[in-house]
């Protein structure tokens, strides 16, 4: 192969991430005819979290990498845009927004803070949607949340979510949740329906769970900049296209992979609650407060934000049309 | 290229090269004859990343707490309450030497700091009662890789930190595994009193000794909690088996335990009548040290704190003791107890990071996919395969230090038994107890080093003598292996392992 | 040869006192930092966000400013039978290898080290530590990770310094076994326990 590309991810190989690479691998190497090797090091085995593995993006020892909004925030972090609740409603609108311009905005913005040495490939997902769970009550409103002790990463962004919904933000390490939701060091979480089950969570007494679908679980696939460059225009094109078809695997995969989720945690006792569209717009006022603290807060913020808003109304109108059309 | 890692590295390491530079060296070296200088700088970046970690930071905290601990003049209390229980059997002294260590390991998690405490007074002990030296040295050395095994534990953090294990189901999994082989020490010291004619002791060293108001106190009270603290436990234990068969037992644990107080209590004063005051007192002296492990290990499984903040609260006791209720420490010997901790902590810090990036350039090569494929082409049988894996491991520890060999293989071997379906727990307990009991084999036996550094015995003659003791912590490893309860058996009791 | 060492190691001593009086420091302080913790969650029912990351960049400073001490006083693990059972002249020889190449590994490490603090990774902002400017009326700054890095990068200057003058003792050993050589501030119960 006239080029080997490096690429990483810190999560297993039952990961939507993995099936994402793999689809990438497949494509590169079958449609470059050889030219591209993908070598794929999955797990922690070259870097272990976002700083560490985005430096190594940067100085070239690592050629790809995809990293949470989290991951990336301490170096970006306007990409935590992604985090901001009920912006977008659906896969529809955020699948259609992230093929968008809104993702080359993000990408322009990275290369400039990181001296044209990390490019932003695309976005794609990583678990489906982030929606708050529970040890101890049914939550339909932003009420219900009060008082309630949620563990949250240690980031500002959820932190202000948490406490702008009445709850308190209690920062736990991921290895540690199941034991502090057990011994009710925290009284919730916020994640995936496919993280909470293979973590077993329920087992720990998590069989509260509201749908409000609050944050996108963005999966930002990052690529040296310099290796992308030095490519000839039609391998260029070859790795585009890769990208393209590892979004789109990542798109469906956690979709899959969660139906099963969903009724393990119905089959265990869980309580799974889909709240009313007024409940909805309850939960989208009680957060309003971040929104702003995220434009005045983030470096970046107010240009980042003001990209999604109006790609997502953009999005909403076109997808509102071929609705009207459809149903004709 | 790049596969010659491991023997590059095994001739740096022969020759005398600290383990820190020549874990960075070997593969630094290949990398750059290989032409991949970029990856040096993988290399560096994990040399940091490896010591960035919140749970390694157990491992400073537990130095420090038993720094602190042995400052306060605690490893004599210990040793004199083994005596007064053991030092009447014939081998006496020999007997105390491996039931210290198994007390003394609930206090700290290394060998070495084991070794260097109890040898120093133990040996010249054992020498006085008749003993040769380089049986005393052996004895120590042997039982020191108890101190590990039985939680707190160095090398179980280490395991848990580049495995992603919970440290507190590792900690729970080592309790019986250490025991049995203090036990298996004890049965070889029985047969060679037999043989030759070993001396027995005095159960009190020094009688008459006297114990400070406030100490009395503090043993009297804890004694009390401790024990009406166990009954509880084995009340809680019964109704819950009485629950999964379908009788419902609700009970309020506070209650219970406030009910068992008085119990402990008359119990307690029971046992008082039947002792000598000599004996009560020495007792009394043991136990403010011995509520450290309690400490530690209650504590992680109400669930109140994580093992981290267990070593500190570790810590936190330890002063507390030694300031006010021991008084055997003062502010000014603060700095250098804390500068001790710190420095033998600093290099096994380091020494972990450089593990971690050698581990790094071993993925690149792909060499753990090699090597998983070829063990997995031996035998289809995890039963042969644990076979081969301990004799495997054992070489290993002759050669490298528990930590590294960890971090290197752990992640290599780790993922093939657990496909297999030995439990990720018991495998890392296996892994663990093996490579501790290479600390004390030639040629890179740490304690051995130690030993022959305290006593002043040659290291090859303590190697010798060490043999009988070593063939019976090889049987305990088989026996850990194939008898999967010995090490389950606590966690998941406890909850701990599913 | 001798008027060289004598200086070094003169630096070496204070340098390193001071360094391992900020190392001890820091190691107390990362207790008091995870008692403080722990105090928070369990007692004041408010978990705080900055113990985990502070306690760590204690940590990784004082093993960078205490592992330099444990390397001139020969703290690091080596198995070191081989020099020993050499004979004398042979076994400072390989000994002296030994330090040069393990200078080797630290001068490739130094230049790494600048690149890793002073490069693009050590611009990430910290993701909970602030220095707190707010009190002098100023806005709080998030502090950079390259102060955490520097703790390694620094490590790897003060051992090189310790290497260089472990190298000239062993220059001078070699060619008088006898020389008097400056003392190395190793306390007494240091060089009796390990
Ligand atoms: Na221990
Ligand atoms: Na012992």
């Amino acid at each position: 192969a006239d080029y080997t590309l490096r690429a990483t991810a810190n999560s297993n190989e039952n990961d939507e991430d993995y099936d994402g690479l793999v689809v990438f691998k497949n494509y590169v190497e079958s449609a470059s005819n050889g030219a591209i090797e993908v070598e794929l090091f999955i797990g922690t085995q070259l870097c272990a979290n976002g700083a560490e593995c985005l430096q190594g993006v940067a100085d070239g020892s690592i050629d790809i990498y995809i990293s949470t909004s989290g991951g990336a925030a301490g170096i970006f972090p306007y990409v935590q845009v992604l985090d901001l609740p009920y912006l977008m409603t659906s896969d529809r609108i955020a699948e259609a927004v992230l093929q968008g311009d809104f993702t080359r905005t993000m990408r322009d913005m990275a290369l400039a803070d990181s001296d044209n040495m990390i490019r932003l490939m695309t976005i794609g997902n990583t678990g489906g949607w982030r929606n708050f769970a529970n040890t101890q009550r049914r939550v339909q409103g932003p009420d219900d949340l009060a008082g309630l002790k949620i563990r949250t990463v240690v980031a500002d962004l959820p932190q202000e979510l948490v406490r702008a919904l009445g709850a308190s933000p209690t920062p736990i390490p991921w290895p540690e949740l199941f034991t502090s939701l057990q011994t009710g060091v925290v009284e919730g979480s916020k994640n995936g329906i496919t993280d909470i089950m293979g973590m077993k969570f329920p087992d720990a007494g998590l069989q509260y769970m509201t749908l409000d679908g609050h944050a996108y679980m963005g999966a930002l696939w990052w690529m040296n900049n310099a290796k992308f460059m030095e490519m000839p225009d039609e391998l260029k094109m070859v790795v585009n296209d890769g990208f393209y078809a590892l979004q789109q695997a990542t798109f469906a995969s956690p979709k899959r992979k969660s139906i099963q989720a969903y009724e393990d945690f119905v089959a265990g006792g869980g309580d799974l609650y889909v709240p009313t569209p007024e409940e909805k717009a309850a939960f989208k006022e009680a957060a309003a407060p971040v929104y702003d603290w995220f434009k005045a807060n983030v470096d970046g913020g107010e240009e980042i934000f003001t990209a999604l808003t109006e790609a997502v109304a953009e999005v909403e109108a076109k997808i509102a049309e071929a609705n009207a059309m459809d149903l004709k | 290229m790049l596969a010659w890692f491991l023997p590059v590295f095994l001739v740096f390491l022969m020759i005398g090269m600290p383990v820190f530079f020549a874990l960075l060296l070997a593969p630094g070296l290949l990398l750059q004859i290989n032409g991949q200088e970029r990856d040096i700088a993988l290399l560096y970046r994990n040399l940091y990343n490896g010591m960035d970690s919140f749970p390694l930071m157990a491992l400073p905290f537990f130095v420090l707490a038993g720094e602190l601990m042995n400052k306060g003049g605690i490893t004599t209390r210990l040793v004199e309450f083994s005596q007064a229980l053991m030092g009447h059997l014939r081998g006496g002294l020999a007997h105390v030497n491996i039931l210290s260590s198994i007390l003394f390991a609930g206090l700290s998690g290394s060998a070495v700091a084991d070794t260097s405490a109890l040898g120093s007074t133990l040996i010249p002990a054992m020498e006085r009662n008749g003993y040769s030296r380089r049986f005393a040295a052996a004895v120590t050395a042997a039982s020191s890789v108890i101190g590990p095994i039985i939680p707190p534990s160095g090398i179980m953090i280490i395991y848990a930190y580049v495995m992603g294990e919970s440290v507190a189901a590792l900690f729970l999994a080592g309790i019986v595994p250490g025991v049995l082989v203090g036990i298996g020490l004890m049965l070889v010291v029985r047969l060679m009193a037999d043989k030759y004619d070993l001396p027995k002791a005095e159960r009190i060293v020094t009688p008459g000794q006297e114990i400070s108001r406030l100490e009395s106190g503090v043993a009297f009270v804890l004694l009390r909690l401790n024990l009406a603290g166990l009954l509880a436990g084995i009340f809680a234990l019964i109704a819950t088996s009485l629950a999964t068969v379908g009788i419902p037992v609700s009970v309020n644990g506070w209650l219970v335990f406030l009910v068992f107080l008085p119990i402990a209590h008359l119990l307690l004063m029971r046992l008082r009548r039947t002792v000598s005051q000599d004996f009560r007192i020495i007792c009394k002296k043991a136990v403010a040290p011995l509520q450290t492990p309690i400490i530690i290990l209650g504590g992680i499984l109400i669930g109140i704190f994580t093992p981290t903040e267990a070593s500190a609260i570790a810590v936190a006791y330890a002063l507390i003791i030694a300031f006010f209720v021991l008084r055997s420490m003062t502010l000014r010997d603060l700095p250098a107890t804390i500068t001790k901790a710190a420095l033998s902590s600093a290099t096994v810090l380091l020494i972990v990071g450089a593990a971690v990036s050698f581990k790094t350039v071993v993925s690149l090569s792909h060499a753990p996919e090699h090597m998983a494929s070829f063990i997995l082409g031996l035998s289809e049988n995890p039963l042969i395969l644990l076979f081969l894996i301990n004799i495997l491991l054992f070489i290993v520890g002759m050669f490298l230090d528990a930590g590294p060999a960890i971090i290197i293989l752990g992640p290599i071997l780790g993922p093939i038994f657990t496909e297999l379906g030995v439990h990720p727990v018991h495998f890392a307990i296996i892994m663990s107890v093996n490579l501790t009991v290479g600390l004390a084999t030639p040629p890179m036996g740490l304690v051995l080093f130690v030993a022959s550094a305290v006593s002043g015995e040659k290291v090859e003659s303590i190697a010798r003598a060490i043999l009988p003791f070593l063939a019976v912590e090889v049987v305990v490893i088989f026996l850990i292996t194939y008898f999967p309860a010995i090490s389950m058996t606590i966690p998941r009791l406890t909850g701990f392992v599913q | 040869m001798l008027a060289i060492l004598g200086p070094l190691s003169w630096v070496n001593t204070h340098v390193l006192r001071l360094g391992r009086s900020l190392g001890w420091v820091a190691l107390a302080i990362m207790v008091v930092v995870i008692l403080l913790q722990v105090f928070f969650r369990y007692v004041l029912n408010n978990a705080l966000a900055w113990p985990d990351e502070a306690a760590r960049f204690l940590m990784l400073w004082m093993t960078g400013l205490m592992a330099p001490s444990a390397y001139r006083w020969g703290g690091f693990v080596a198995i070191d039978m081989l020099p020993l059972a050499l004979p004398r002249a042979a076994g400072q020889m390989l000994m002296l290898v030994i330090l040069v190449l393990s200078l080797l590994v630290l001068l490739v490490g130094v230049k790494h080290g600048y690149q890793h603090t002073f490069g693009f990774g050590g611009r990430f902002d910290s993701s909970s530590l602030r220095i707190p400017l707010d009190w002098v009326g100023l806005e709080t700054v998030k502090l950079k990770l390259k102060y955490m890095y520097a703790s390694l990068f620094v490590c790897m200057i003060l051992l090189i310094s310790v290497n260089i003058e472990l190298i000239l003792r062993s220059v001078v050993l070699l060619f008088d076994p006898d020389a008097e050589l400056p003392h190395d501030d190793a306390p007494a119960i240091l060089q009796a326990a390990d």
